[in-house]
């Protein structure tokens, strides 16, 4: 194992802050109600429960790998709050938060955890119209920044055809590397897409450090090269990345465009269940981020405000507890994917010769005989 | 090599091409090591491990996030007296550097006459079988090997790897290096501690045979290996170990002797490297082929989720099946 580690200085906090570390709210506090207020801390409580029970199935090898995003959680459900039906996500894979605010169905979720195809998910966890949620998720990019292009043309999709619809977009500040994410901003300056992009700093990229992907001071003010506004927010604070992200999408809602939001959080766990985070960096920033904790920080709050007391945390956590339990067994009852299920959703259309072909020699492996044997004819293979 | 006494060591894939790094990068101060999370954490398959501290942050930079990023600048740098091993963490990501790849890297040393040569080596790994995440199992080596101007090799052992991660470095061409995930930590054999070095277009014959020549890389090979066991023919197994150039002579050689051939790739089938050693063979042995060359690969679909990947790749029994097709058949 190496012994060189990184030393990374102490992250600023010039940064917008609406809740003090404490829970003690300074200066003007947005307006929301307090169901809503619970809701979020649901989401959050729910989001820890499902990926702590993630990283359990993990080690029990009943999927492969899989990424937290405890400590970030403030970002998803807090950015997410400020949209409306009809607007469109374009994630990265920590914003669980946002995804549990709008209902988006979590057996599903797992089942792709599990390693099911897209298709067998979709044919046996139907969802009614009803239940499905009132924002759209896009997958997440998995190619890093790719979804920060894609939203950027989403939005000028729906600003092209006369939409009030708002795009947002997360991405990691390892990401803001990738040249995706440069075209992104520059489309969205020159378009004014009405697009919110979120950068989520967590200062890791797995192990590189944020100081090794720019040489900007910070994030947000990347947006002024592009003819964007730029804010930057305590991203542990849900209320304050609330009011700023709702700021963000009313100008994009009314016409006048981007804007990039970096969202300053800090990676205090491993990147995800294949990383050892020890191996490149002290303990020292993620022991001072924790008592930071967007979840803590947030309790204390609503229990300043007397909108959560002991009975209803314990009741929160409790139903938090069922509702993961009940998605797993949702996402356990979801069958194998057959082999077959590959060759979906390709091309629309009759299937090709080489797919029956191909189709068909799959078919006979399956069935124990030799796939090669069959003298197929040109109009043959079905 | 020297004649002297060989020390070797058991070394797996990585330790064996740690091995070879560390010995190129001690031997020429031109070489350094770049690419993202290759310093302290020695990369995320741990094969720049211990780098970082023998060579330090100048020897071994770790980049921003963008493998275009890295490839370009690479350019730069090989185009000034260095030798960058760039590492790509998956060859999945490297598709965002692919334009660098065609219209530089392997573009540069023509264009200026041959006045600028991009010694370069990008080490990228490759192949399915480990059940991770998306576009983290590509076997697209015809995206490579469709591009002149470039040397595209795979080792299939530890043996190999460490010798030709050495060539590689000294070779003044570009060279893409893929490494098979699934292979990393697959088996152990012992290595020379020593440098030795071995040949970047040259097939291996791993195993003599008469009856039928079967060709495979990477991971495949192994695959190979095991269905031979099971197969009532004399197996020539060819571990082709470079996809550009081709080592034709000893394919061209291998199948006129044994008069048939099976060729086994990761790779999709349509324009997979299949189709190339299919045609060559096809255009230049007609009349010695006892039967078509058989092409055992994957199918023509995006790499498919966890639960079908199985089904997807190619193993011994899919190989056993095309063996057995081409040692029964009649014209
Ligand atoms: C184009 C591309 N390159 C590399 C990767 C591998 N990879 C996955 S996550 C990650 C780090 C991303 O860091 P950051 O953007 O800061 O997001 P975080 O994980 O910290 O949320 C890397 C390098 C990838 N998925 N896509």
């Amino acid at each position: 194992m190496g012994q060189t580690k990184w030393s990374e200085p102490k992250v600023s906090e010039d940064f917008i802050r609406i809740l003090e570390p404490s829970g003690v709210a300074k200066g003007e506090v947005p307006n929301v109600a307090p169901e809503e207020l619970l809701k979020w801390y649901r989401s959050i409580v729910r989001t820890r429960a499902y990926e702590d029970m993630t990283i359990r199935m993990q080690r029990r090898g009943e999927l492969s790998v899989t990424a937290q995003s405890r400590g970030e959680e403030a970002i998803g459900v807090g950015a997410m709050a400020a949209l409306q039906a009809g607007d469109l996500v374009y994630p990265s894979y920590r914003q669980f938060s946002g995804h549990l605010y709008w209902n988006a169905p979590l057996a599903r979720a797992m089942a792709g955890l599990f390693g099911a195809a897209p298709e067998t998910i979709v044919a046996h966890l139907p969802i009614d119209e009803v239940d499905l949620p009132k924002v759209q998720f896009m997958p997440y990019g998995v190619i890093l920044a790719s979804q920060v292009t894609h939203a950027v043309g989403s939005a000028m999709a729906d600003q092209l055809q006369g939409s009030t619809a708002v795009t947002m977009t997360f991405t990691g500040e390892g990401s803001t590397s990738e040249g995706d994410f440069h075209d992104a901003l520059n489309f969205a300056g020159v378009f004014k897409a009405p697009c919110v992009i979120i950068v989520v700093n967590n200062g890791w990229s797995i192990s590189v450090p944020a100081s090794r992907q720019t040489g900007s001071a910070t994030f947000a003010e990347k947006a002024s090269a592009y003819g964007l506004p730029g804010a930057r927010v305590d991203g542990n604070d849900v209320l304050a990345v609330y009011q700023t992200v709702s700021e963000a999408v009313a100008r994009a809602r009314s016409g006048e465009g981007s804007t990039l939001v970096e969202c300053v959080t800090y990676r205090v766990v491993d990147h995800n269940t294949s990383d050892s985070s020890e191996v490149y960096r002290d303990d020292e920033q993620a022991a001072y981020w924790r008592t930071l904790d967007p979840l803590d920080r947030f309790t204390a709050y609503l229990e300043g405000q007397g909108i959560l007391t002991d009975e209803t945390k314990q009741q929160e956590a409790d139903e938090a507890k069922a509702f993961v339990e009940a998605a797993a067994e949702l996402a356990r009852s979801v069958p194998r994917s057959t082999p077959e299920t590959m060759f979906e959703h390709h091309l629309q259309g009759e299937p090709s010769w080489a797919e029956r072909v191909q189709r068909a020699e799959l078919q006979a492996e399956l069935e124990g005989r030799n796939p090669f044997l069959a003298d197929h004819q040109p109009g043959e293979g079905s | 090599m020297s004649n002297t006494v060989t020390t070797r060591e058991e070394m797996n894939l990585i330790t064996a091409i740690n091995s070879g790094l560390r010995q190129e990068m001690a031997r020429d101060p031109a070489v350094i090591m770049y690419g993202y999370d290759i310093g302290p954490i020695g990369g995320v398959f741990r094969v720049t491990e211990g780098l970082y501290d023998e060579f330090g942050p100048q020897r071994v930079i770790d980049t921003p996030l963008s493998e275009n990023g890295v490839l370009g600048t690479a350019v730069g740098m090989a185009v000034r007296g260095l030798r960058p091993v760039v590492e790509m963490q998956f060859m999945g990501f490297f598709y965002n550097s692919f334009g660098q790849f065609v219209c530089s890297v392997a573009n540069m040393y023509e264009r200026t006459g041959g006045l600028c040569a991009v010694p370069m080596t990008i080490r990228m790994t490759f192949g399915g079988g480990i059940k991770p995440l998306l576009f983290h199992s590509e076997s697209t080596e015809t995206f490579l090997a469709h591009t002149p101007a470039v040397r595209v090799v795979c080792p299939s052992s530890p043996y190999q790897a460490k010798g030709m991660m050495a060539a590689s470095i000294r070779s003044d061409d570009p060279v893409v290096f893929l490494e098979h995930t699934k292979q990393y930590r697959a088996r152990r054999e012992p290595v020379p501690t020593e440098e030795y070095l071995l040949s970047l277009d040259k097939a291996e014959i791993i195993k003599p045979g008469k009856d039928v020549t079967v060709i495979a890389w990477g991971g495949m090979v192994e695959q190979a290996q095991l269905a031979l066991k099971n197969v009532d023919a004399d197996v020539e197994l060819i571990d082709l170990r470079s996809l550009a150039p081709l080592d034709v002579e000893t394919i061209l050689t291998s199948v006129k002797k044994t008069g048939r051939c099976v060729v086994v790739h990761e790779a999709r089938r349509t324009l997979g490297p299949g189709a190339e050693i299919s045609a060559l063979v096809h255009e230049n042995l007609l009349e010695w082929l006892l039967a078509p060359v058989q092409r055992v690969t994957a199918f023509d679909v995006n790499f498919p989720d966890n639960q079908t990947e199985d089904f997807y790749l190619p193993d011994a029994q899919r190989i056993q099946y095309g063996i057995e097709k081409v040692m029964n058949y009649r014209y």
